[in-house]
């Protein structure tokens, strides 16, 4: 790189005449360093290797990769009212689909074409993965979302035997985890990363070396603003070489800062800072007994010892845990599991010692325990609860912790479906209106719901006069013997009031025809029966009132 | 009257004086039905305390009772849990209602229940093989505000520990049994004990126990379909 400072004021001075910002004009001047943030004598030392995912989308969804690899596939997503590609597999982009492409002209080149929905989440979840295998190779990882990678390997190149057999490594641990990494190496990140993108064989490991080797490669690689790269591409700029011939002012002045720090970045003139990736953090011990265990009670004295680690390793975090799982080993056969689900997450110890008391009461295990292994879940920032002046059911007296601690105290003991709450769907079938929900709201604004008579959240009004209703259910009606067209049920019924008929659900198959009426049996209690429109003329009990 | 006499009103007012009907002033939940406010003690379902409710057979009104009690408790500002536990399936076969089991258990209809007011998103349903294990839970921690718990037999020992709960959680436990020759000669310690049998127009109530209030035979008339 050769200095001139008066070119740079001769370039300075003839930026600002538009007739001199022709192309061939530009293309002749050479790229002069000037800025103060660009440090000429900056001697990147890192060596890079950049991970590129072009299917991650496609990978993040798969489940079984070689049985899906044979069909054609894409992932599309939504952008304004129509769907489109975001990337299709080897036979779809064989037959022709490509990424931007609209769905409707992917269907139509591909009739066979299977499209799944994008998930965001489950790709960010196979990146940190990724992230996590190349933490085996190197502490410096860091993400370059949404699908990239990048691994500082310098120091690592001589334990893995050289840059080659380390990425061999690298994509057989990508392989397992279901995805097909591009590699690239390089001095600067952005390179590496630059040069992954491309696609093509990338190894450069000299500084000196770095410029000439990133001249050839399109502009795009570095993800610029389509508008801003069209502006390149009008004066002729397409590659990463001619972009670099730019003068700095010029092209500070046109396109901002930003691409031109991007710029000396990508040739290691400037450093490049990257946070680097941390594997989320887990909570796993074991602890090897002296006298294999066969009480529940004498196991959970023993386990004791990791809960209470347990309890430090997240109090130090302001953590708590919503999972934890205990894995009793034996002699020989296999280890039993143990896994607590909780409502909200939890950090206290003797909480989870209590709930774990109820869970291994239950549990059968085939060989008396020689072992036991803790393992969290994920951790849940979970801040000290302050506590409240009042005591629950006194004045403004909620039950914070508590209404969470009792439901998963009574589900350990009963089972998770034993412990739910209720909800109402939109429907004329009285079988179908009410159902058990399980996932129970831990604190649900109570303020809010209590003004309305109608909770909020579900349907507001039950769509006909639930007075008429009774408070009880049978899950499935029960057929009533008959004696002279009259319904009995511990004797003859009495009905009372006008009978009001459901019918409904002859467009789904389930069609309901009856006419509801109340009913009072001789020892004075109310039910709900129906009779039945169609023909057998059947009577049914449905419900008691209350 | 004594109690017309303002000096004597003055005196009873004072709150150093205590009188047995007193006991239960100081918080008590309404009960939407004035025939009942006007024989319990502090005129509502206490706020704290175990309610046992005797019937006859199970939906002859028993449950329009209270359903006033629970809309009112379920939506106040910082409300806990409702909790029904174990609602019936089959606890009363032998008096009550043939066997349920083959047609499933009981459910609680929800759209009845929030057309009478209750907020559903308080409302925890319990099942249990033993009921009793499972209210004293709830009772104790302290998460709920009323609790609705139906049971065969118990132990006077168990109502006693369930009264303690009650006191420990600061709850209200309606507890449903059946009516019979057997519990009602029983002796219990809750303190609010009550006989429901089916009238011609609503429900008769007897006041078994009723600590702080009037004994004896209430008709009570009320809304139902």
């Amino acid at each position: 790189m050769s200095a001139r400072p008066t070119a740079s004021r001769a370039t300075d001075r003839a930026d600002r005449k538009p007739a001199e910002v022709a192309a061939p004009a530009l293309r002749a001047l050479r790229l002069v360093p000037q800025q103060p943030a660009a440090r000429p004598h900056f001697q990147a030392r890192e060596l890079w290797i950049g991970v590129h995912l072009p299917h991650l989308a496609l990978e993040a969804l798969s489940s079984d990769a070689r049985r899906e690899a044979a069909h054609p596939q894409a992932v599309v997503e939504l952008q304004g009212n129509a769907p489109y590609v975001v990337v299709a597999n080897g036979p779809a982009a064989r037959a022709g689909v490509r990424t931007g492409m609209s769905v409707a002209a992917a269907l139509a080149l591909v009739p066979q074409l299977t499209t799944k929905p994008r998930d965001v989440r489950r790709e960010q979840a196979l990146l940190e993965r990724l992230a996590t295998c190349a933490q085996r190779f190197t502490p410096r990882v860091s993400l370059s979302p949404p699908d990239g990678v990048l691994l500082e390997v310098r120091g690592s190149l001589h334990l893995f035997g050289g840059a080659a057999a380390l990425g061999a490594s690298f994509r057989a641990d990508c392989s397992a985890a279901g995805s097909r990494p591009r590699l690239a190496l390089a001095p600067t990140a952005l390179a590496a990363l630059a040069a992954a993108r491309v696609g093509e064989p990338f190894e450069v490991t000299d500084v000196a070396r770095l410029t000439g080797a990133l001249s050839p490669l399109p502009l795009a690689a570095l993800r610029w603003p389509p508008k801003m790269l069209e502006r390149l591409a009008k004066v002729g700029v397409r590659t990463i070489g001619e972009a670099l011939r730019l003068p700095r002012g010029g092209f500070a002045r046109r396109f901002g800062r930003e691409p031109l720090a991007a710029l000396d970045r990508l040739v290691g003139r400037s450093a490049d800072l990257r946070t680097g990736f941390r594997a989320p953090e887990r909570f796993r011990a074991r602890r090897g007994f002296t006298y294999e265990l066969d009480q529940h009670d004498a196991l959970l004295a023993a386990i004791t010892p990791l809960l209470e680690r347990l309890a430090k390793f997240l109090e130090a975090r302001q953590c708590g845990i919503t999972r934890l799982e205990c894995h009793l080993e034996h002699r020989h056969a296999p280890a039993t599991p143990c896994v607590l689900e909780l409502v909200a997450p939890a950090a206290d110890p003797r909480r989870l010692k209590a709930l774990l008391d109820e869970r291994l009461a239950k549990l059968q295990w085939p060989e008396p325990v020689r072992s036991c292994e803790l393992r969290s879940g994920k951790l849940v920032p979970c801040p000290p609860d302050t506590p409240s002046l009042w005591q629950p059911g006194e004045q403004g007296g909620g039950a914070r912790a508590a209404s969470t601690d009792l439901i998963e105290c009574l589900r350990a003991r009963l089972g998770f479906e034993s412990v739910h709450g209720l909800e109402i769907h939109a429907s004329h079938r009285p079988e179908a209106v009410s159902s058990a929900q399980l996932r129970i709201e831990a604190q649900p604004v109570t303020a809010a719901s209590g003004r309305a008579p109608f909770a909020s959240g579900a349907p507001a009004a039950p769509p006909w006069r639930a007075f008429r209703r009774p408070l009880w259910l049978l899950a499935q009606p029960a057929p009533l013997s008959e004696v002279g067209g009259l319904p009995c049920w511990d004797g003859p019924l009495r009905l009372a009031g006008e009978p009001e008929r459901i019918e409904t659900g002859w467009w789904d198959g389930e069609e309901v025809a009856r006419d509801y009426y109340h009913a009072i049996d001789p020892r004075g209690a109310r039910l709900w029966v129906f009779r039945e429109r169609a023909k057998p003329h059947r009577w049914f009990l449905h419900g008691v009132f209350g | 009257m004594l109690a017309d006499d303002p000096r004597l009103a003055a005196i009873l007012n004072h709150p150093a004086v205590w009188r047995g009907g007193s006991a239960a002033l100081s918080s008590a939940v309404p009960t939407g039905i004035p025939a009942l406010e006007a024989c319990l003690p502090g005129h509502g379902w206490p706020q704290v305390g175990l309610v046992e409710i005797l019937t006859s057979r199970l939906g002859i009104g028993e449950l329009y009772l209270i359903l006033p009690a629970l809309a009112w408790l379920t939506r106040q500002p910082a409300a806990r849990w409702c909790a029904w536990i174990t609602p019936p399936a089959g606890p009363f076969a032998e008096r009550a209602l043939p066997p349920w089991h083959r047609f499933g258990p009981l459910e609680p209809f929800a759209p009845t229940l929030v057309a009478h007011g209750v907020s559903l998103s308080r409302v925890l349903v319990v099942r249990a093989d033993a009921p009793l294990w499972a209210c004293e839970q709830a009772l104790r921690s302290g998460a709920c505000d009323v609790t609705l718990a139906w049971v065969q037999r118990v132990q006077p020992r168990a109502l006693r520990r369930l009264q303690l709960a009650t006191e420990r959680g600061r709850t209200l436990a309606f507890l449903f049994r059946a009516l019979s020759a057997h519990t009602l000669r029983e002796s219990s310690r809750a303190p609010l004990r009550i006989a429901v049998q089916p009238a011609t127009e609503g429900v008769r109530l007897t006041l078994l126990n009723s600590r702080g209030g009037t004994r004896g035979d209430v008709i009570v008339s009320f809304e139902r379909p």
